[in-house]
């Protein structure tokens, strides 16, 4: 029918996403088991360090897991809505002809396919990185052998992607639940029209305001239409941030490494997630970016308004991941490691290199953008028509 | 005002020959129609004329000016300068309302007497809607408010009438015409629609890439006197 397994293979960033979720999960879980499986031969002297590996092994599987499940399940909406809206005329004849909203959202358990994906690797990536993980989390005098459990890669890899499957079929339901009409006319979303009374104040309000410039007005409106983009950008660059500057850390705090997986791991995210959204920003805007470039509008002026925007939000995310990363390392070396002598302070340095990073990073993305830009015609939109 | 001489373009690596050696010239205050079947280029000309594409070989010269040779930051500036777009899919920003979308024209000109535009093509009352709210015709007229608040030289038209019925495209018409008479501004209508044809001061009849003869109108129709 409409939806088919090449739809989900557009998810490459629910995918890494699982991969990385699921990734993290496969070594700390097996930990946790494993160590698990020791706690008869831990000394009084060991038991401190024990029980602080199990709780950091614990704490990272849950909030990174969490976290990671979380925003996995807000693309997946948000591409299911981009897909429906996108869609809506095909999706809007199968609805004439009378399938049911369920016999169409049924369809969409495909959209698993891409967190099976991102879950299988993630769960082989974790196996491969397990006994290097071990080798990081030891207890002095205590052996923790890395064992199998057959039903770990079967909770990581067929759990999510059941879910996920499910949750595709559910919010499609959900999406679909609008009235034919409006769906073979290809609205994006039912407008609500304004009430000839609320009309008129507008306009008489409109004629003694000062009205906003074009270009302003536009900036403005993009922000505001997609609010769900402007979380994306600011989770990237959360990313970015809390996970380059958390993996720099852990050398001072003798985890050297845990800091290159957590930095992949951080800039995997960040990469991916930023050009999913900007990607949508670009797509949801072509037309408008063609009609504005045929009028004589800059590549440079279209791109500045398209994404100026979306600037601010994009280091406030870095504030947050960096007051994030201090305040997680902060609270496990108080919580789980404050018998041992460990010393972490806020690293000037780390963050200067890594706002020097990220704006680099951001720069080069926004480049990227304004040649894509540059490069569009009224022509080519045309013909899509 | 517009003369193009041996205009060459292609697509797909040359493969698809669409514009094969186009010579013509339409003056100053002209309404001239590039008249021709589906496919037959006519769409691929006005964006050569008007300087949305290059032509691969040959010159286009615009008031002088060869456009033909032109960069893309002198071909955004002529844009920005001279012409004025109106499409058949109306191609408005669906989230921004009437008013801004006929800004996104005005702005250019710097021209703050955009409201009284919206108030000439009889849009005032709506103009807080939304593209989405209006019907075939009002979109298309917002499509002209666009293009005429930024004042152009040259307003290019591709199948302006196409989505709109009969009733409703001849109104459109009417209007863009009374408009044109009153500013004086050159105008090019892309159109497959041999009566629209008896409309124009010049009617450019093109076949596969080629322009096949030149008519000059002496006696011009009004959108009420053609047939549909």
């Amino acid at each position: 029918m409409v939806v088919s397994i090449k739809d989900s293979v557009k998810l490459a960033g629910i995918s890494v996403i699982c991969f990385c979720a699921v990734f993290v999960c496969t070594f700390f879980i097996n930990y946790c088991v494993d160590a698990a499986a020791v706690a008869d031969s831990v000394t009084q002297e060991m038991s401190a360090l024990y029980q602080g590996q199990l709780a950091t092994a614990k704490f990272s599987c849950a909030l990174s897991g969490g976290c990671l499940s979380l925003i996995a399940f807000v693309m997946l909406v948000f591409y299911i809505k981009l897909y429906i809206d996108g869609h809506g005329r095909q999706l809007g004849i199968l609805k004439a002809m009378g399938y049911k909203n369920g016999e169409i959202a049924l369809k969409f358990w495909v959209f698993g396919f891409g967190v099976l994906i991102g879950s299988a690797l993630g769960c082989g990536a974790g196996y491969a990185a397990m006994p290097m993980i071990y080798s990081q989390m030891t207890v002095e005098g205590l052996t923790i052998p890395v064992k199998f459990h057959f039903w770990l890669p079967i909770a990581m890899i067929a759990l999510p992607t059941l879910v996920f499957s499910a949750l595709s079929c559910g919010y499609a339901r959900f999406a679909l639940g609008r009235d034919v009409g409006s769906m073979l006319k290809g609205e994006i979303k039912k407008s609500k029209a304004l009430s000839d009374k609320k009309l008129s104040e507008q306009n008489k309000a409109s004629k003694t305001e000062k009205p906003r410039a074009f270009l302003l007005d536009m900036g403005i409106k993009t922000l505001s239409s997609k609010k769900m983009l402007v979380f994306f950008i600011a989770f990237a660059s959360f990313c970015f941030s809390a996970m380059v500057q958390m993996g720099g850390s852990m050398y001072d705090l003798n985890a050297a490494a845990m800091g290159p997986i957590i930095l992949a791991i951080g800039l995997v995210l960040a990469v991916t997630v930023m050009m999913i959204a900007m990607t949508a920003v670009f797509n949801s805007n072509t037309k408008n970016l063609a009609i504005m470039k045929a009028f004589g509008y800059s590549a440079r002026e279209c791109a500045v308004t398209i994404f100026t925007g979306y600037i601010p939000f994009a280091f406030i995310g870095f504030g947050v991941g960096t007051a994030y990363q201090y305040a997680i390392l902060r609270v496990m070396i108080d919580l789980f490691f404050k018998e041992y002598s460990l010393i972490f302070d806020f690293d000037v340095a780390i963050f200067f290199i890594t706002l020097a990073a990220f704006t680099v990073f951001y720069a080069a993305v926004m480049l990227f953008y304004f040649l894509k830009i540059k490069q569009i015609s009224i022509k080519a939109v045309m013909a899509e028509n | 005002m517009i003369k193009a001489q041996n205009v060459y373009k292609s697509f797909n690596g040359g493969r698809i020959k669409v514009l094969n050696g186009v010579s013509l010239e339409i003056a100053r205050g002209d309404f001239a129609v590039i008249l021709g079947a589906s496919g037959s280029g006519k769409s691929t000309l006005m964006s050569v004329l008007s300087g949305l594409e290059r032509a691969d070989s040959g010159t286009v010269c615009f008031d002088g000016m060869e456009i033909s040779g032109f960069n893309d930051k002198q071909l955004t500036e002529f844009r920005r300068k001279y012409t004025g777009f109106i499409f058949q899919q109306y191609y408005l920003l669906s989230h921004l309302s009437v008013e801004n979308n006929v800004r996104l024209g005005a702005d250019l000109a710097g021209n703050k007497d955009f409201r009284e535009i919206i108030k000439a093509v009889g849009l005032e009352e709506k103009c807080k809607r939304k593209p989405s709210e209006l019907s075939g015709g009002e979109q298309q007229r917002v499509c002209i408010a666009r293009a005429l608040a930024k004042k152009p030289q040259a307003l290019f038209l591709d199948e302006p009438t196409g989505a709109l019925d009969e009733q409703t495209g001849r109104d459109v018409l009417d209007y863009i015409v009374k408009l044109k008479r009153e500013q004086g501004f050159t105008m090019i209508m892309v159109t497959h629609n041999e009566n629209i044809a008896q409309m124009a001061d010049t009617v450019i009849r093109i076949n596969s890439g080629r322009i096949e003869e030149v008519i000059k109108n002496t006696s011009p129709k009004t959108a009420y006197e053609i047939g549909w």
